[in-house]
């Protein structure tokens, strides 16, 4: 077996609002290359788990590294330039244009210049079929377009790991299907990810390994196949008979 | 009323009225608009420090819980009173400086709760798409929530213009020259022995600003919306 490298490693790791304890203690590694897809109930903390990742949350308690180096407050920055994040709600900026939004961040962060990054965001937007909304504002573009363009503009930083927090939840069935394929042509491409989501089928589709998270600890992880057909554990046995 | 229109003819036409009332208009404007520039300028301060979430902003913060108490609390005249009589009670310090301070240091509380609402009107998610990105909070808050807040903030902030230069006819308390004491000057005994002229156009020209200012205002928070939902 070749030798794999971590991407993201993450010990320990604890989280709590006030009273409420979302996340008592997660431990899990993300290799180079892999898709997993964390699965759960609602209020399990699987956003939680992916928002401490980028620290959206601040940790209660552990570690979480990034190809090794402990992510602080001094480092932040520069990691969540490698990290990419997809969001339920989209969160495209309403006061830019789709073009805009595309380029701020490779540009303000110095990664390319406004031409560079436009030509990219052009190639892009072509790609997904929405360059003639380049100079449109998000509140003109439907839920599946938001989140293709979020999705892009995640791209548009060439980052090493890509966060879907729930892309799918907030769209009509309709866009559901545009969403996905794009998702799963960024993921055939090689990039690593987690996906938080509540799409069954795509996650046995598109998984190279499955996180059942559970009352904020991991219940049980495995291969989609494993994971799917024989559950170990009651608690994911009987997750799987009330969605399947 | 003939002797109404004539009234206001001879104010119009006579040098030392125009001037007086000009010249009153003019200090009028010059106090509203410096206030209003600083007001903002220290509001905007108050509310970054009142929305910041670093724990070192902890006492500054209760400074300007203080300070924004202190000036809803009190009224404007006895605000200027102290500024006049107690601050800045010192020999040949330029008035119009003070006026200046205590109508800035006024609107600033009024302004800096009016920002700070637009600030936190801006969805939470707006600020995590661009930290996600990578950029820093200072590039968030320029590029992104300022912004946004300010279409927020944009009316209401207009209407705090309009009443500081209302508000600074009270200047006439302690003395200055603005447009309503000179109304009251041209008006009195021996000038043109008629308060009801005067005052009129004195009116008409706080008017005319307001009139103009809410316009203003207008056509600015008509051009910022155009990135809001209208396909």
């Amino acid at each position: 077996m070749p030798e794999r490298r971590s991407v993201i490693t993450v010990r320990g790791l604890k989280k709590a609002f006030g009273d409420n304890k979302v996340l008592t203690g997660i431990d899990f590694d993300l290799f180079e290359g892999e898709k997993v897809v964390v699965l759960g109930p609602s209020g399990s903390g699987k956003s939680t788990f992916l928002r401490c990742i980028n620290r959206l949350e601040e940790p209660t308690a552990g570690e979480i590294c990034f190809e090794d180096i402990a992510i602080d407050d001094k480092n932040i920055q520069e990691m969540r330039q490698k990290i990419g994040m997809v969001f339920q709600h989209f969160n495209l900026i309403s006061n830019l244009t789709v073009m805009e939004n595309l380029t701020l961040a490779p540009v303000k962060l110095k990664r390319m210049t406004l031409d560079e990054a436009e030509r990219k965001a052009r190639g892009l937007l072509k790609h997904i079929g929405l360059l003639a909304k380049s100079d449109s504002f998000p509140a003109s573009l439907s839920g599946g377009q938001k989140q293709r363009v979020a999705i892009v503009r995640a791209l548009m930083m060439e980052p090493k790991v890509l966060l879907f927090d729930e892309p799918t939840s907030a769209l009509d069935p309709e866009s559901i299907g545009d969403v996905l394929s794009l998702i799963h042509e960024v993921v055939d491409n090689g990039m690593t990810t987690i996906i938080v989501t509540h799409e069954m089928n795509f996650a046995k589709e598109i998984a190279s390994r499955v996180v059942f998270i559970d009352g904020g600890k991991i219940v049980e992880e495995g291969t989609p196949s494993g994971f799917f057909s024989h559950p170990k554990t009651p608690r994911v046995k009987e997750f799987l008979e009330k969605v399947l | 009323m003939e002797n109404f229109f004539d009234k206001i003819v001879e104010l119009f036409t006579t040098p030392e009225y125009i001037d007086s009332l000009l010249h009153g208009f003019l200090l009028t404007i010059e106090i509203a608009f410096f206030a209003v520039l600083i007001g903002f300028l220290l509001g905007l301060l108050i509310a970054l420090i009142e929305t910041g979430k670093s724990k070192w902003f902890a006492p500054l913060r209760f400074i300007c819980r203080v300070y924004v108490t202190i000036i809803r609390g009190t009224p404007m005249a006895l605000q200027l009173f102290i500024m006049f009589f107690v601050i800045f009670a010192i020999r040949d310090f330029p008035q119009i400086v003070t006026a200046i301070l205590a109508f800035a240091f006024n609107s600033a509380a009024y302004s800096s709760e009016i920002i700070r609402g637009g600030i936190l009107s801006v969805d939470v998610g707006q600020t995590e798409a661009g930290l996600a990105l990578g950029l820093s909070p200072l590039t968030v808050f320029h590029k992104i929530v300022f912004p946004q807040a300010i279409k927020n903030i944009i009316p209401s902030l207009g209407n705090e213009v309009i009443t500081v230069i209302k508000e600074t006819a009270i200047v006439s308390m302690v003395g200055m020259y603005d447009l309503n004491m000179a109304a009251k000057d041209i008006g009195s005994g021996q000038n043109m022995a008629s308060y009801v002229v005067p005052m009129f156009v004195a009116a008409l020209f706080y008017l005319a600003v307001v009139y103009l200012i809410t316009f203003v205002i207008k056509r600015v928070e008509k051009h910022m919306r155009r990135s809001d939902a209208r396909a």
